[in-house]
């Protein structure tokens, strides 16, 4: 059970990783800072 | 209890992630249409006012027919709203469907409607726990679907990148199955009639307070959300600074709602609120008085994340432990109306107060003291379940 739990925390910190990862990518960080942002 | 979770958690991600990166629509869709800014952000206005407003009604209707026939219908409307979204060639007709029809479909498919199935089928020993489970799945969807929906209009063009969506809404559709309740347990006639239930509510005081906590959450995060970029902006902080901080909100955010609803089955929920609203005035003071780097943005942008929606868990649970699971979902829309209210004032104070002063100070200084009220108010919330002795009206439950 606890191993499920630590298979479970690890699984959900890969995705946040994967995810936080695809907002440092030159193409979306130029995208949000031209287009979502100055919208403000 | 696994099916609902999971069930409830998935449809919460899609209602949630969805709408969040509609801000990326902006440039592609008013430059193809030829519209100006207003006629895209008073669509979007719109939409956050009927997600408020029609938040308490698809919250009774849940409440009285069963969740996932609001939540089915939430879906097609979503679907829709997308569809037409595309295809809107005239102000009004945009207003209507991102606007209209999306605020409605939000209300149907999102917090409220799911929490009153998940309050009624989880033991209350767990509730907020799974109430943090599902609005970590919220947040996550949030943090997810910006570059998703980024990777869409870049690959198929904004119009198919609004179908494809709203084939996703979609989906909502057959995991709205999962949160199926037996008769028993949605729609039979309860001791309580709606009335009574709405009148005992905005009757009792720690309901009250509750609803003004809410009204800050929505105040404070969305003045940020809205106007951090340009408050960094104005002090010569680079475009990519406002993105990373953006992300460590969202990340933040996930592991926030989490932990808030995990502790809500540990420890007083009042408490956590109050902390909560505290810890948001106390860093929001000190990012006002530290000099202004990209990392005081980034450490302020990790620790407002946290704090971000990890109200929503003990908010909703502290509601079903007072009031019990029967009207879960019309009294979670009431107070997420309150949330709304303020929402709509943050952002445009924010507006307002900057044009008349030349700067944010003022509405940074009213989310402070915002913040410490809230904090005070969550305090004497009585969290002890209500007594009933005679209900009137029963029989018209």
């Amino acid at each position: 059970m606890k191993l499920r739990r630590l298979g479970g925390y690890a699984g959900a910190a890969l995705a946040l990783a994967i995810v936080f990862a695809a907002y440092l990518r030159p193409d979306l960080m130029l995208t949000l800072a031209t287009q979502l942002w100055n919208c403000f | 209890m696994t099916q609902v979770l999971i069930c409830g958690a998935a449809i919460v991600t899609l209602s949630m992630g969805i709408r969040h990166g509609f801000g990326l629509w902006l440039q592609p869709i008013t430059m193809d249409r030829g519209w100006t800014r207003e006629t895209f952000a008073f669509a979007l206005a719109v939409q956050n006012l009927a997600w408020g407003i029609a938040g308490p009604f698809a919250g009774a209707l849940a409440d009285r027919f069963g969740a996932f026939r609001v939540l089915i219908a939430g879906s097609l409307l979503y679907a829709g709203g997308l569809v037409l979204m595309a295809l809107s060639t005239s102000g009004a007709a945009f207003t209507g469907s991102a606007g209209l029809m999306l605020g409605m479909a939000q209300s149907g498919t999102t917090y409220a409607v799911v929490y009153g199935v998940i309050g009624r089928n989880v033991a209350a020993d767990k509730r907020s726990w799974a109430m943090g489970v599902a609005a970590a799945a919220g947040s996550f969807g949030q943090f997810l679907m910006v570059p998703v929906e980024n990777w869409l209009i870049g690959g198929f063009g904004w119009q198919s990148a609004l179908f494809i969506l709203g084939c996703l809404a979609l989906a909502i559709v057959p995991l709205s199955l999962g949160l199926r309740e037996p008769a028993a347990t949605a729609a039979t006639p309860g001791q309580q009639s709606l009335g009574h239930a709405l009148r005992e509510a905005f009757g009792y005081r720690s309901f009250q307070l509750l609803m003004a906590g809410y009204f800050v959450c929505g105040f404070q995060v969305v003045f940020i959300g809205v106007h951090m970029p340009s408050y960094l902006k104005d002090h010569g902080l680079s475009p990519n600074v406002a993105t990373t901080a953006l992300a460590l909100i969202g990340l933040f955010n996930v592991i926030g709602t989490y932990a808030a609803g995990s502790l809500g089955a540990r420890m007083p929920k009042r408490w956590i609120l109050s902390t909560i609203y505290a810890l948001r005035s106390v860093a929001i003071v000190i990012f006002l008085n530290v000099p202004l780097t990209p990392w005081s943005v980034y450490l302020f942008s990790s620790v407002i994340g946290v704090l971000w929606l990890s109200t929503v868990p003990p908010t909703n649970a502290v509601i079903a432990q007072i009031f019990g699971v029967r009207y879960l979902s019309m009294l979670g829309g009431f107070v997420f109306l309150s949330h709304q209210v303020g929402s709509f004032l943050g952002v445009w104070l924010g507006g307002r107060l900057y044009d008349a002063t030349g700067s944010y100070d003022v509405v940074w200084w009213i989310a402070v003291a915002l913040g410490v009220f809230a904090a005070l108010v969550n305090l004497p919330v009585d969290e002890r379940t209500i007594e009933r002795h005679a209900v009137p009206g029963s029989a018209a439950a």
